[in-house]
């Protein structure tokens, strides 16, 4: 405050006391000028931070502003932390279920090795049309998240139309959503919203979607594409074929790389060092034997229809909880990079700001000390 | 001997408890399961199930899967469950009336399997609220 008091006395003291701030400052760069150039030694240093021309007032504002970008920032990358960890326990909860299913689907597909089974979701068709399920976010913020996977869903599209394929789009997610409307020329068959946290309604909401695609002969393949969480620093969009369902449990990828369903992997936020990380727990269900009597009360294939439709449930479910990870840790990194650049800014700029003040002061003493000379 | 009950669905462990009886909707027809039951597998239809709790009978509302029993165990995997005495009646009732809208004006054999899935989805869950008073 004292500081500004300084510069209207000062500004006053020419008698310009009606001019505008703006024209002040015109007025009192000359005295900057001759402080600058009295310092040979540091031009280089000061020429390589002082991009920023500008009042004293305008600096304290910017700093004032950058100061209060960074608590945004920082704010944002908590809460996508905590969610993080929410995000975590969802995965967790679903844990019984999956192992379950995993469980009973191998044991029924043991039994039915021998059988010539036929159910709709397994039909593996001739190719003509396939359906693209497209996972992304509902907010920004979050660095290249959304993009990955949008330029993914494209290049497949592209790779899809070489073949001479038809195609068409499911999108979740309303960066998505808004990606695709402003594209018409790419078929959407529907859009679809996130949400914060995925449920099994949503996930159903899909599903059933592809369900009715896939059975109504709409479309021969489904595939599903969404950002597998890898680390809190790294995760992949990926291509992954969700229908048809191959009825040994396995799920194949596009380079018919099969991954196996049995393999439950999940992440573990920590504190490690006082930094967040993140472990991949890979575990391998135990698949218990069933007593060798157990019966089936329905035929078989009408089991599997059972149990199909659950599994592609679990995926697509899957799929939600993994995306809306990555995006949360895709933001994470991304706020915790800008609250750093914040943070160099500020110092910049404060510098810069002391720098100006500092030479404003040595003008004003070396006015003064030359007044008094003269009155002498 | 006791039963014990387990209903999963994606999202959590909706019960986990022991029982004394209960009545299942398979695609196949109701199945009435008390302790000691012969192992069986079966595929669980969209429709409610009851549970009896010593002389307190539950329902629930399930949205097809399968369950699995043996060794005094009942594991029910489904899409989604909601216990009657959490579903509100109204909202139910005119998601039923909305359903049976849809399904008349479903054209194409896409809608129509996706009309007639939601009607039964919709209809389960009224009646599970009416089982109970």
């Amino acid at each position: 405050m004292s500081c500004l008091n300084l510069t209207m006395w000062v500004s006053s003291k020419p008698s310009l006391s009606d001019t505008s701030s703006l024209s002040f400052r015109s007025f009192i760069s000359p005295f900057q000028l001759p402080s600058q150039s009295s310092t040979p030694g540091n031009p280089s240093r000061s020429s390589s931070v002082t991009p920023v021309h500008c009042g004293l007032r305008e600096l304290r504002d910017r700093i004032d502003s950058v100061k209060n970008t960074q608590k945004i920032t920082e704010a944002m990358k908590l809460v996508a932390a905590a969610k993080v960890r929410r995000a975590q326990e969802a995965v967790v909860n679903g844990r019984p279920f999956s192992e379950s299913l995993v469980e009973v689907l191998y044991n029924i597909n043991e039994q039915l090795q021998t059988e010539d089974i036929d159910a709709p979701l397994t039909n593996v068709r001739p190719v003509k049309k396939v359906a693209l399920v497209v996972v992304t976010g509902d907010r920004g913020l979050c660095g290249g998240f959304n993009n990955a996977i949008i330029k993914k869903a494209e290049a497949r599209i592209a790779e899809l139309k070489q073949l001479g394929l038809d195609y068409t789009i499911i999108s979740v997610g309303k960066k998505g959503n808004s990606y695709f409307i402003r594209r018409p020329y790419i078929p959407v068959d529907r859009f679809l919203d996130g949400s914060s946290l995925p449920t099994a309604k949503e996930a159903q909401a899909i599903a059933d979607d592809v369900f009715s695609l896939f059975v109504s002969e709409e479309v021969d393949k489904v595939e599903l594409l969404y950002t597998k969480f890898v680390s809190l620093v790294k995760s992949d969009p990926v291509i992954h074929t969700l229908l048809p369902l191959s009825p040994k449990g396995e799920i194949c990828d596009v380079n018919g790389v099969c991954v196996d369903a049995a393999e439950d992997e999940f992440f573990r936020l920590t504190t490690r060092e006082g930094k967040l990380t993140v472990e991949r727990e890979v575990m391998r269900t135990q698949t218990a034997d069933f007593s060798p009597i157990l019966q089936f009360e329905q035929d078989p294939v009408q089991i599997l229809d059972a149990l199909l439709p659950l599994y592609l449930n679990s995926q697509v479910l899957r799929a939600l909880q993994e995306s809306l990870a990555s995006e949360l840790a895709a933001r994470m990194s991304a706020m915790s990079n800008a609250t750093d650049n914040a943070q160099e800014l500020k110092k910049t700029l404060s510098i810069v700001y002391n720098r100006q003040r500092q030479a404003k002061i040595t003008g004003e003493i070396l006015e003064i000390v030359a007044g008094a000379n003269a009155l002498v | 001997m006791t039963l014990n009950l387990c209903v999963l669905t994606p999202n959590r462990i909706v019960w986990d408890s022991e029982v004394k009886e209960i009545i299942l909707s398979t695609n196949s027809g109701q199945i009435g399961v008390l302790p000691n039951h012969a192992p069986i597998a079966t595929a669980v239809d969209i429709g409610i199930l009851r549970i009896r709790l010593n002389d307190q009978w539950l329902t629930m509302a399930l949205m097809g899967g399968f369950a699995r029993i043996g060794n005094n165990e009942i594991t029910i995997l489904v899409n989604d469950a909601e216990k009657g005495s959490d579903i509100d009646p109204q909202e139910a009732q005119q998601a039923l009336e909305i359903a049976e809208a849809n399904l008349r004006k479903a054209e194409g054999k896409r809608q129509t399997i996706e009309a007639n899935l939601a009607l039964r989805r919709a209809r389960t869950r009224v009646e599970a609220i009416n089982a109970i008073s």
